[in-house]
This record gives C-alpha cells, structure tokens and sequence, in this order.
C-alpha cells in the first residue's frame, strides 16, 4: 500500500513529560499502513505560516483501531501549534513515509534500545512489535538505555509496563537515574554487566547518535538509526533533507542520501558524520503570538 | 454535485496553446519541486496535468550542496539544492519511461556549465521519444559557474538560446531569473535568439541566519526564496514579460490555490506552473484545476482562453478620465 494524505481527527492531545506532548489521532488509513520507524508529514495549521509541514514519527501504531499517536517536543512554531489543537479538531498527514525500521531476524536475541529524549518517540513502537514477536521461554533480556536532560522530561516508568523491556535510565542532570549521557550509560552498564547487545536501535540528538554508532561500529554491533534532517516535502521530490553518505561505489565522491526516502533509519556506517556540519544551536522558543 | 445554477453548464475548454505547444489545461508542475513525477503518483492522477516539469538535468550527475539546503521562513522557504540530478543518461534510462507511462505530458528542464553543455544536452534530448519541450534554465541562483551568469546578462542569455534551438526541434521554454534590473530587456533577448515560450519566475536570491548561532541557515549561505512570499513579486514580472515580448508565457511563483493561477491568467499568462505548493499540499496542481474549471463555470465563461490576458489597467477613477493619462499602463 503507498501513501496517501488523511484528515486526521485528533482524539487526546495532551502534555505527558515536560514540553512533551501526545497526541492520540484516528488516521485509519495511515494506521493500517505504517510500520515502526515511518513518519508523517504534519500540517500543523491551515494557511502560510508556518508553511511547511512538519515530519514527525510515529510513536504507537493501532492499525486494528484505525488509530495513531505521536510523541513530540514542542521545540518551535510548527509543534507549539500543534500542542495548542482541541479534540475533535482535524490535522492534516501525509503517510506513512520513510523506509522504517527493520525487525531484528532473531527477536529473542540481547537487543538493546538508546533513545536521547524525544529520540523515544519512534523506538516505542518497535519494542512493542519486538516484545510481541518475542519467544517468551527463551528471550533474552531487552535493554532500554533512556536518557534526558532532566527528569521531567522523561516518559514515566509506567509506560514501559506493557513492554518486554528493562529500562536503565539515565538523566543529564543526575536528577533521576545514573548522571550523565545516556551513551555513558550505555558504555559503562554494558561493561560492568558484560552485555553485547546483538542489534542497537537508537534514537536522540545527532551527537548521541553519533557517540553510538562510533560505540557500535567499533564492536562490530549492528545498529540500525533514526536521523533526522530539514525536510519540505518528505516523499523525496524537493532534494532538501541530504545527509552526507559513505559512497556506495566506495570510491570517495561526494555522495548523499536523503532521509526522507533512504531513511530515516539508516545503518551506522552509511553516513559520513564527520562531512555534517556543525549543528545550530537549539533557538530559544519565543513566545507565539 | 452542483452547487451553483450554473455549475450545471457545459465543462469550460481548458485547453490552451502556447505557440508550438498544445495543452489540455494550464497547469504544470515546476521543476524541482515534483522530482520526475513518480513520487506524487499515490496523491493525484499524473494524467490530469497540462504537464510536468521534471528537477533539471545536466550531462553528468550532480551531487548537490551540502546540508542545510532548505531552511521555513515566513510563507515561503529558501533553498540551495545544488542541482543535484541524476544526469541525462540515468534520466531517459530509468526516469522517462515510467512518467511517459502515467500520461502526462513531460517537461524537461535543462542547465549545463557552458554554453557547449547545454547544446549537447538538447541535442542527446532531442531524439528521445516522449519529450514535450525542453525547459531552458538559466536562471538557477545557485551554480557558482553557470546559473546566474548566464539569465542576469542578455547576450549570455541569447548565445545559450541560439546553441539550444540549433541542437534540437523541441518546442523550447526560457526559463527567467527575477535578480535582474530589467527583465523586459532578457526576455527579448531570447526571444531573438528563438525560445518559442517564456516561463517565470524562478526563486528569488534569498538568505536567512541564526542570531543565536551567528551562522547562514544554509550552508551555501545564500539560496533561492520560494513560495507564498514571493507571489506579488512573481505577478510583475509575469506582467512585464508578457508586455515586453509576443510568444506565450507561463507564470510561476508562490501559487497555492485556483484563485493564484487565475492572477496569473488575468495578468496574460497562458499557463501556470505550480512550485512550493506541492509541498505542502501534494494534490494542490490538481485543485487548482478543479477551481478554475468552478471558476470558469460561475463566471459563465466557456473556456479559459476568454480570461486569459483580460486584466483591465483602465483608470481606476472613470469620472476623472482626462486626469488619468499619466498612468497609461498599457503603453510598453
Ligand atoms: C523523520 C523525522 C522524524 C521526527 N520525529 C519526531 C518525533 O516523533 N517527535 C518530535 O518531537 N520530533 C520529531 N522530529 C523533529 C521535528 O520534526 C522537529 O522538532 C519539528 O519539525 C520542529 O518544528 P517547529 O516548528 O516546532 O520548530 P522550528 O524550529 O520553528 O522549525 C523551523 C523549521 O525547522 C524544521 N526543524 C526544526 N527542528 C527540526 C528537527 N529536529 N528535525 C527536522 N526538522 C526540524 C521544522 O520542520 C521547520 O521547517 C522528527 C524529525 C524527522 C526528520
Ligand atoms: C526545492 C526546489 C528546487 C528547485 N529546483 C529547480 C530546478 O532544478 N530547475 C529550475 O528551473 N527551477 C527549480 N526551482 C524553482 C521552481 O521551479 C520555481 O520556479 C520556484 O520555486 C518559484 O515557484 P513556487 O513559488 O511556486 O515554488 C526549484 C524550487 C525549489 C523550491
Ligand atoms: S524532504 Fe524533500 S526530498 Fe526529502
């Protein structure tokens, strides 16, 4: 089934952790189509400003209730807009997009999980499908390394009950759970328990999934991640959302892959991280009139 | 389905005919925001289209800039592609064919480094089945080398028209740049040197920067503006080609709805082609066509050639016509 755009009725669309937000949607048309690790490209208002849509993942696919939920961190114009929509009002998606993740061939496997922050949105799903596929005799343990700045940006413990997962939490500010990056958590708990996951999956901010795939690639450990780009049309037409990529031919041209149609799950030896330019700084958020 | 008496008349004629090219609607889609065609296959029925512009080819693939490449601002976006194509080869191989097969009349947009470029490219493009006319970009704000050189200076801009139209038997379209002074003057210019059509505008030279970062937003630092933003802008040059030169134009810039496109028919505009929109709206070229065969319909006109170029300049103020003759806009 290919894409498709869908008025979107929102259901809930409510603040669950600090500056994050769930939005519960009926989208059967996408629902019934999407897999974990797709997105969506969502209009977020009617009109010109903002003008784009904006790509979000999708955190919980109910395909048997026509339903969806995204996850997302009111990081601007286009999600403050977003977190200001009423039940019952309608939001516009373009869906599903993106290559999505690809399930691990031996779901019993040790599989292990990083998500920085909102990077959460789009690894929930998967742990689901990964935990119902799981053979329950004889799995191995599942980890979830889960970090954020602070606690209160973090999902509640709560939300992981109906998961097949243990989660090693980790906070910026040693307000909650060890102190440090969640790749430090990662690092040291895997030493110390002496765990080698045999697939990664991890979501966050562009330098923690950097320090991950450099984690992983040096163990020889699959990983499969979740980037992110700018991006104006989302199904690989404006050219916009390139990344800098390892040439497929091998040789050292300049090469690029574009996260909206070659990903956004991509494998940690496919991008050449050090061509990515240096990161803008997060803009404060101003006040939206 | 009629809402309006007069939505039950006859459906209005679309079609339009721009010199050498017959369109069965005026509506097409602009190069680089439509890829070849095949990603917005599962959101409209490429077949409805007058036609599709595909991204610009060049001989060789072109990698493209380094990201950031796009970057919101109010109602539009700027954009530093780089050009980045597939190149003509993998282009008639594995792109043409299946966009040839949903129907629709193809565009190819063309931008070579030299002016030789250029004419090879139009000539390899000439013997390929399928090919509607070549779209001839010189206007691309991008490429260091070519793009801007080439559509800001007449005589440039004529000597690529001249070697184009010697390579090839296709209808030809000269695509304008707005980052000029007097865009008349370039529009007559290739219209001498043998493009058949005119299309304009493409994006306008833009920037943006963080403050908070204190870098470009792009990478290429400058990049070219699209959108809602750049409608007005887009409208006077539409005008002002179309006063200065007599070949078919088609309008581009900013256009998100029916009422959009029709601004540009009103102005003289023969076609339209829509950008950014598709972005956003993925079916907006086919909306459009719903709403100006609405607005045809309510406006009891049987076909869209009565609209086109009807704009009246008269006097605003009729009772004091004789005081009004210093602002004679139809004098070129
Ligand atoms: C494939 C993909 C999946 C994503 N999934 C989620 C998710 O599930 N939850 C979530 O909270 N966020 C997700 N993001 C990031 C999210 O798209 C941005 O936070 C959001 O677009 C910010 O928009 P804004 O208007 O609030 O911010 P502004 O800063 O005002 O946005 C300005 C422009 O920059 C773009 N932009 C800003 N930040 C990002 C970013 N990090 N990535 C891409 N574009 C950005 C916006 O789309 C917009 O075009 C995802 C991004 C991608 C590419
Ligand atoms: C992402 C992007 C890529 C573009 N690529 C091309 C191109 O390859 N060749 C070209 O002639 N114009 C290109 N354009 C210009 C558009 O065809 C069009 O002229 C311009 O965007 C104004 O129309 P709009 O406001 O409707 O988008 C591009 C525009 C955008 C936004
Ligand atoms: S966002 Fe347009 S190509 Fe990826």
């Amino acid at each position: 089934m290919g894409k498709m755009q869908e008025d979107a009725r929102i259901i809930r669309n409510e603040e669950v952790a600090r500056m994050t937000w769930l939005m519960r949607l009926h989208s059967p048309g996408i629902a019934a189509r999407a897999r974990p690790g797709q997105f969506g490209m969502v209009r977020v208002r009617e009109g010109i400003d903002p003008l784009l849509r904006r790509p979000l993942s999708f955190h919980r696919i109910h395909s048997g209730k026509g339903e969806i939920e995204l996850l997302y961190r009111v990081a601007g114009k286009g999600t403050w807009w977003l977190s200001r929509c009423q039940p019952d009002s309608l939001v516009n998606i373009t869906g599903p997009l993106g290559n999505g993740f690809t399930m691990p061939d031996n779901p019993s496997a040790a599989i292990a999980l990083v998500a920085g922050g909102i990077g959460i949105a789009p690894l929930f799903e998967l742990m689901v499908r990964i935990s119902e596929s799981r053979s329950k005799i004889k799995a191995e343990k599942m980890h979830l390394f889960y970090g954020a700045r602070s606690a209160d940006e973090l999902l509640p413990a709560a939300v992981f009950e109906s998961t097949d997962v243990s989660v090693h939490w980790s906070t910026d500010d040693g307000s909650f759970g060890f102190s440090g990056y969640v790749t430090e958590l990662l690092e040291e708990w895997t030493a110390r328990a002496g765990f080698r996951p045999t697939e990664l999956f991890a979501c966050g901010p562009l330098a923690m999934q950097h320090n991950v795939a450099r984690w992983a690639l040096a163990r020889d450990i699959p990983v499969q991640l979740s980037l992110e780009s700018l991006m104006a049309c989302g199904i690989g037409a404006c050219l916009g959302c390139a990344l800098p990529a390892v040439h497929p031919g091998g040789s050292s041209a300049e090469h690029y892959v574009h996260v909206c149609k070659d990903g956004p799950i991509f494998s940690a030896g496919s991008i050449q991280w050090r061509k990515i330019r240096k990161q803008q700084l997060p803009s404060p958020i101003f006040p939206c009139d | 389905m009629a809402q309006n008496p007069q939505a039950t008349a006859a459906v209005p004629d679309l079609s339009v005919r721009l010199g050498p090219l017959r369109l069965k609607n005026p509506v097409m889609t602009a190069s680089g925001t439509f890829g070849y065609g095949e990603e917005f296959a599962d959101f409209l029925d490429l077949g409805c289209l007058g036609a599709v512009v595909v991204k610009g080819i060049s001989l060789l693939p072109r990698p493209g800039n380094p990201p950031p490449r796009i970057v919101e601002t109010p109602a539009g976006m700027i954009n530093a592609i780089g050009l980045e194509n597939v190149g003509v080869e993998v282009f008639l191989a594995s792109r043409l064919p299946g966009l040839r097969e949903r129907g629709v009349p193809v565009i190819v947009n063309i931008f070579g480094n030299t002016v030789e470029e250029y004419a090879e490219l139009a000539s390899r493009l000439d013997g390929a089945a399928g090919i509607e006319a070549l779209e001839i970009n010189i206007s691309c704000p991008n490429v260091k080398q070519g793009g801007m050189i080439f559509g800001t200076d007449p005589a440039m801009a004529a000597k690529v028209v001249e070697a184009v139209r010697l390579s090839t038997g296709l209808p030809l379209i000269t695509k304008l740049t707005p980052n000029v002074t007097r865009i008349g003057e370039i529009a007559r210019a290739v219209v001498d040197a043998g493009s058949d059509i005119l299309s304009c505008i493409n994006t306008v030279a833009a920037m943006a920067v963080d403050i908070f970062s204190r870098r470009p937003k792009l990478a290429n630092v400058m990049g070219g503006l699209s959108g809602p933003a750049i409608r007005p802008v887009a409208l006077r040059c539409t005008y002002e080609v179309v006063r200065s030169v007599n070949v078919p134009v088609i309008g581009i810039g900013g256009i998100t709805g029916a009422a959009d496109a029709l601004e540009f028919l009103l102005v003289g505009a023969r076609a339209v082609q829509v950008g950014t929109a598709n972005f956003i709206n993925p079916a907006t070229a086919v909306e459009i066509l719903e709403g100006i065969e609405r607005f045809l319909q309510v406006q009891g006109l049987a076909g869209i050639e009565e609209f086109i170029g009807t704009l009246d300049t008269g006097c605003l103020f009729p009772f004091a016509e004789e005081s009004c003759e210093w602002i004679d806009l139809k004098q070129p």
